[in-house]
């Protein structure tokens, strides 16, 4: 497999006027992106086409418009396809599992569907990927007895086989509780092969974690891509804390040291300016668009 | 596994107590890289000599003993898939084929008492009739009334091509979008499928049809129609909705036999006339899905 390897090339993905319409729903719209090797996270509410784009990316969906290129590779090329699916590990929001099959016996049939036909390197390819994900004494557990948690890691799992070059997670850490989305960013960090990766999520705090890139996806359009401190940044100068509520911010909210946290153009009275942080910069941006 | 003969260990077991196994022969040996003859001895002699098991350990690397484990872990789940699995593979299929069938629902034991049940249900209402246990249109004796036919004639078929049908729609794969962004062919595993479910559906309806009293060929007269319905199913997905397709496909059968019953001719759909039509969509519908059969190599969502 590995003389075939893709072309050379530093970004990983790059979009060029990426459109695709659901009927009278525009869920991308001239989405233009390029994402370097290493981890990028996609952040934006539900139904900002997120999991459109990824689809999109991993070869599941054509886009009704626009140039895709992946690891190098056009998607639309037939030859070309394969061989983007044959570097990738993908996540779908929601990964159907056939509920009678065991973990291992499911890793089994992802593994052959991956090209892995021989017996013995599909068993240590599978055995590779419990490892990593913590799942080895699951593998006899059939799926239908698992925990959310823990489809969620058989997810990442399957995601995994074959070494992929380009992994694209859509809401990997949905469904995990605090100390399992921990583990799954100390799992990202260390994957052997060190893959280009791609995630969805709308949680601020993942990205500010984990994510060296950071694209804010809103109404299918890109608004910001960057680092996520260039995120932050774009707050900067208009996050307030303050004892009091003030109707003239554009939100405002009570955190837990019970004073209130506005993210607004004008000072509140008594208020004084603190750091922006990822998920402020993410709000002030989807408060914008909203507003527009 | 240890190979040492029967015996020898405990006889041997007093004078081995002074020999020791060198660092050199544990560390190769724990590396899997001595001898034959020499881990053979080196085996007998850990049954017996906790130091030298002790001294072992330190030369183990404990990644690749975890990797082992989780190895054998991992076949120990998936096992080898029964007595059925066993001897398809004796026959030659190959072990990965296996495992693909086995994420398809109409090859499922229960989706196959759903098709005996089924089938087993219209057959006994023509039996009965025929034989005149129950009234009916047919005559009470002598040859059975084709009428009473009518309902095996229209369920057959359908019961084939719903195994096919399920073979390769996505609804009844949960995890149709990883086999659509993997790079085994979307097209060759259709096939495998709906080859597979064909099969398996061919039997009982065949079978059943043996038990039937009708005409002598009715066993063979339904392949037919059962074959070019289910290419027309598939062709048809290549050109529009795989759902729309099955649906449309199951109609298009549905209606002429209807249409014959009502008008006490339910056996003309399988008269060598019809039978021809058949093999002429069978063969147009298998050019069609070869000419398009990128189609399915797409993914679903368009």
């Amino acid at each position: 497999m590995d003389e075939m390897t893709p072309n050379v090339s530093n970004a990983a993905v790059r979009v060029d006027g990426l459109s695709r319409r659901y009927g009278a729903i525009r869920a991308l719209d001239g989405v233009d992106l390029t994402l370097e090797r290493g981890i990028t996270g996609l952040l934006g509410p539900n139904g900002a086409g997120k999991t459109t784009l990824l689809s999109i990316l991993a070869t599941v969906a054509e886009p009704d418009a626009g140039q895709v290129s992946v690891l190098g590779l056009d998607p639309r090329d037939g030859a070309e396809r394969v061989e983007i699916r044959r570097h990738l590990g993908y996540l779908p929001q929601e990964l159907g599992y056939h509920r009678h099959f065991t973990v291992a016996a499911f890793l089994d049939y992802v593994a052959i569907l991956k090209e892995i036909t021989n017996r013995r390197r599909r068993a240590e390819e599978v055995a590779k990927v419990l490892t990593i994900t913590g799942l080895e004494d699951r593998a006899g557990t059939r799926i239908r007895a698992l925990s959310g948690g823990m489809r969620q890691r058989l997810g990442i799992a399957q995601a995994l086989l074959g070494n992929p070059k380009l992994l694209i997670l859509d809401e990997p850490t949905a469904g995990l509780d605090p100390e399992q989305r921990l583990r799954f960013r100390e799992l990202l960090s260390d994957l052997p092969g060190d893959p280009a990766i791609v995630l969805s999520t709308h949680q601020a705090d993942d990205i500010a974690a984990i994510c060296p890139q950071v694209v804010v996806l809103l109404q299918g359009r890109v608004h910001f891509a960057g680092t996520p401190a260039g995120l932050a940044g774009t707050a900067a100068g208009r996050v307030w804390a303050a004892g009091e509520r003030d109707d003239r911010a554009h939100l405002s909210w009570r955190g837990g040291d019970a004073r209130w946290r506005h993210i607004g153009e004008q000072q509140p009275a008594g208020a004084e300016l603190v750091t922006p942080t990822v998920e402020d910069g993410y709000l002030l941006l989807s408060h914008a668009a909203g507003a527009q | 596994m240890t190979s040492s003969f029967p015996g020898a260990a405990g006889a041997a077991g007093a004078a081995a107590a002074a020999w020791h196994a060198s660092e050199d022969l544990l560390a190769s040996y724990a590396a899997g890289t001595t001898e034959a003859v020499a881990s053979w001895s080196v085996e007998a002699h850990l049954t017996d000599c906790g130091s030298c098991r002790a001294g072992l350990s330190a030369h183990v690397d404990p990644e690749r003993l975890a990797r082992n484990r989780s190895a054998l872990l991992v076949r120990a789940a998936t096992g080898d898939g029964g007595r059925v699995r066993r001897l398809l593979r004796r026959c030659g299929v190959p072990d990965h084929v296996l495992s693909l069938l086995a994420a398809t629902p109409s090859l499922r034991v229960s989706w196959l008492l759903s098709v005996l049940a089924v089938i087993a249900v219209v057959a006994g209402e023509a039996a009965a009739v025929s034989y005149g246990w129950i009234p009916g249109g047919g005559p009470v004796t002598g040859h059975p009334g084709p009428a009473a036919l009518a309902p095996f004639l229209l369920v057959a078929p359908l019961l084939v091509l719903a195994g096919v049908t399920a073979a390769f729609l996505p609804v009844f794969d949960p995890a149709w979008r990883l086999a659509v962004a993997a790079p085994f062919s979307g097209f060759t595993l259709l096939l495998i499928r709906a080859v597979c479910a064909l099969t398996v559906a061919l039997v009982p309806v065949t079978g059943i049809a043996f038990a039937l009293p009708g005409p002598g060929w009715l066993p063979v007269a339904l392949l037919l129609p059962s074959l070019a319905l289910s290419a027309f199913a598939l062709a048809a997905a290549t050109v529009m909705d795989p759902r729309a397709a099955a649906v449309t496909t199951a109609a298009l059968w549905a209606l002429p036999v209807l249409l014959l019953a009502s008008a006490d001719v339910p056996l003309l759909i399988v008269t060598p006339a019809a039978q021809g039509a058949f093999a002429a969509v069978l063969c147009a519908c298998a050019v069609l899905l070869y000419l398009r059969h990128d189609r399915f190599e797409l993914g679903w969502m368009r």
